[in-house]
């Protein structure tokens, strides 16, 4: 596997972190979430095709969906070591790291808290995501929105984080501003243009590629440099990217959050080697948790951007989703319904590159927590899809999908 | 009969006891609930023994677990981790400023408070986490119950009696006033005003922040 050089820093913060959590000061958790699928006709994104889910009819039977270790190494009072490791079987056996970073967080006395993070990790725009190793707790498949951060959104940088806590100012109010710089993640928006957005809880690892379908665009001369995968953490243009975010409590019934981020991409810079371009891709997300009562909340996310690559912006594409969510606990039964739009928009003249795509989604799940160590679950999703691109490789402009599966996770 | 009488004076001079109820009122002179009462005798010289169990201050559910412990001077306090996440618990109180890093199932040494007075309790992991351990150099001490009572059974005499509030407009500041404890009641209202203070409810996906 073609590691960049800060994939490599990330992983060997990874394993370093790893390693020193064999002390005293370490605390480590992990999942392990078998599934047993009943998948869509069309084939998966994964497998190179057109279909919009994790699994297809070939994926039937049980699969390993989510294999998770999460650490925390203390290495002095203020410094931590963090990783977060994930096994997958699809689409083909993997084990890497997903996260990597130090985070300084010093006791003050002061009303103000601040911390740093370096590294490789998410910005914090979803409240879908709380759960360990950025998983959700309520649906198994991600909204269009997290699936797409899942996968090509990721920092390789510093973060700063400033806040002010209302216990701090016995204040019913809670704010915190974040900033971030980062390098890589330039070809993030490639999957948007040439596959669109899709729905799936898997997360790339530092070290992996997304492979596309066969796009007929591809066989351009305007695109013969452009791989049929994305490597979406690599430094492509020496540029640094960066973000910025702020969020708000009240009282943690109502959160929102508000992040813009610019990879600040030069479209015109090209790794022939990798056949990777650097996108200019930027996108504001908005992300608003209200708890009606303590059993029951509604979650849901906006996010609008751009994208865009080449010299002459010759693929340049506009981009929009939305979810709304909602959960109920009960007991020991969490029922959680979801509703998805996505759409990118395609403003370019390229007319052999057609980019647009649209679609909506449903997704209905209820988990079952038997202990605190074993949870059982089923999710049904059921998603309509149009995208301009899938004619010229012979299928349906239009896609009805649905997906099944019964899920046992175990904690430790 | 005269001895007989004299004997049960005697008696009766020699295990004067105090058992009794003290109420604390606010400032609209309406019961005040969960304030922290200690009794200090007036003769300085009397000395207690440390306490040889110690107290417990938990951490559950994200939050602090009770809200306020009342210790006596040296106590031992622990701090056991009923979460399945790791807290950072600290304090920049003048009477005991510490940090104690508390991981899932490994539990840490108790944490002694020699001295006496409020200590704020904080997570550096969960920052909606407040909690108090007030430090009193009595054995005589109890929080008040919702009708702003305690019940305590001593030695008649000579007292401070000693007010402390998580709610006070100052949490600094303990009232104080000497009192002789007979067998009338005591009533005592507080000078400070009672503000209240934000609580904060979390789940356990509060956390990612």
């Amino acid at each position: 596997m073609n590691l960049t050089t800060m994939n490599k820093a990330c992983f060997y913060l990874g394993v370093v972190g790893l390693t020193l959590t064999c002390n005293a000061f370490a605390q480590v958790k992990g999942l392990v979430q078998l599934s047993a699928v009943q998948g869509d006709q069309y084939v998966s994104w994964q497998q190179g095709s057109v279909g919009l889910y994790r699994y297809d009819s070939d994926n039937d039977g049980i699969v390993l969906s989510q294999g998770v270790v999460d650490f925390r190494t203390d290495l002095t009072t203020a410094w931590s070591a963090h990783g977060v490791i994930n096994a997958y079987q699809d689409p083909q056996p993997t084990l890497g790291f997903s996260q990597a970073y130090l985070q300084y967080k010093p006791l003050t006395a002061s009303n103000y808290k601040w911390h740093l993070r370096v590294g490789g990790f998410y910005p914090l725009l979803s409240l879908e995501n709380p759960d360990m190793g950025w998983l959700s707790p309520y649906n198994y498949t991600n909204s269009a929105i997290n699936s797409w951060i899942g996968e090509e959104v990721r920092t390789v940088g510093v973060e700063a984080t400033i806040k002010r806590p209302g216990r701090s100012f016995n204040s019913t109010h809670s704010f915190a501003l974040v900033g971030a710089t980062f390098k890589g993640n330039d070809p993030a928006g490639t999957l948007l243009a040439w596959r669109g957005f899709a729905m799936h809880d898997r997360q790339t690892t530092f070290n992996e590629s997304i492979a596309f379908a066969p796009i007929a665009s591809f066989n351009s001369t305007e695109l013969q440099y452009q791989a049929n995968q994305v490597l979406p953490f690599e430094e492509v243009d020496g540029r640094f990217g960066y973000y910025a975010g702020i969020h708000w409590d009240y009282l943690k019934k109502s959160q929102f959050r508000f992040y813009y981020y610019d990879n600040n991409g030069d479209p015109a810079a090209l790794n022939r080697s990798t056949g990777q371009y650097a996108w200019d891709t930027r996108f504001s997300s908005v992300a608003w948790l209200y708890k009606f009562t303590a059993n029951t909340r509604l979650i849901a996310q906006m996010m609008s951007g751009t994208t865009a690559m080449g010299a002459k912006r010759g693929v340049n594409n506009s981009f929009y989703s939305h979810f709304i969510l909602v959960s109920h606990k009960m007991a020991k039964h969490r029922i959680s319904m979801r509703y998805d739009y996505f759409e990118v928009t395609d403003h370019d003249d390229w007319q052999f590159d057609p980019n647009a795509s649209e679609g909506e989604g449903i997704t209905a799940t209820w988990r079952y927590q038997l202990t605190p160590q074993w949870q059982l679950g089923i999710e049904g999703s059921a998603l309509h899809s149009q995208a301009d691109n899938r004619m010229a490789m012979n299928n349906p402009k239009n896609l009805s999908q649905q997906q099944i599966s019964l899920n046992v996770q175990w904690r430790f | 009969m005269l001895k007989q009488t004299f004997i049960l004076s005697l008696c009766l001079m020699v295990f004067n006891s105090y058992a009794g109820i003290i109420t604390i009122n606010d400032q609209q002179q309406k019961p005040l609930a969960n304030a922290v009462v200690w009794l200090t005798p007036a003769d300085k010289s009397v000395e207690f023994p440390a306490p040889t169990t110690p107290f417990i201050m938990t951490q559950k559910d994200r939050q602090f677990i009770p809200h306020v412990l009342v210790v006596p001077q040296n106590a031992q306090v622990e701090f056991p981790n009923a979460d399945s996440i790791m807290h950072h618990v600290y304090s920049f109180s003048k009477a005991k400023s510490f940090e104690l890093k508390l991981y899932r199932e490994q539990p840490q040494d108790p944490i002694s408070f020699e001295q006496t007075g409020v200590v704020e309790l904080g997570c550096n992991i969960h920052d909606w986490m407040l909690g108090y351990i007030v430090v009193v150099d009595s054995p005589y001490y109890a929080m008040t119950n919702d009708k702003g009572q305690i019940e305590l059974t001593l030695e008649a005499g000579d007292f401070t009696l000693n007010i402390w509030h998580s709610e006070f407009s100052d949490i600094s500041k303990t009232e104080s006033k000497a009192i002789a404890l007979t067998s009338a009641p005591v009533v005592y209202q507080i000078k400070q005003a009672i503000i209240s203070r934000v609580a904060v409810g979390v789940d356990e996906f509060d956390d990612y922040e």
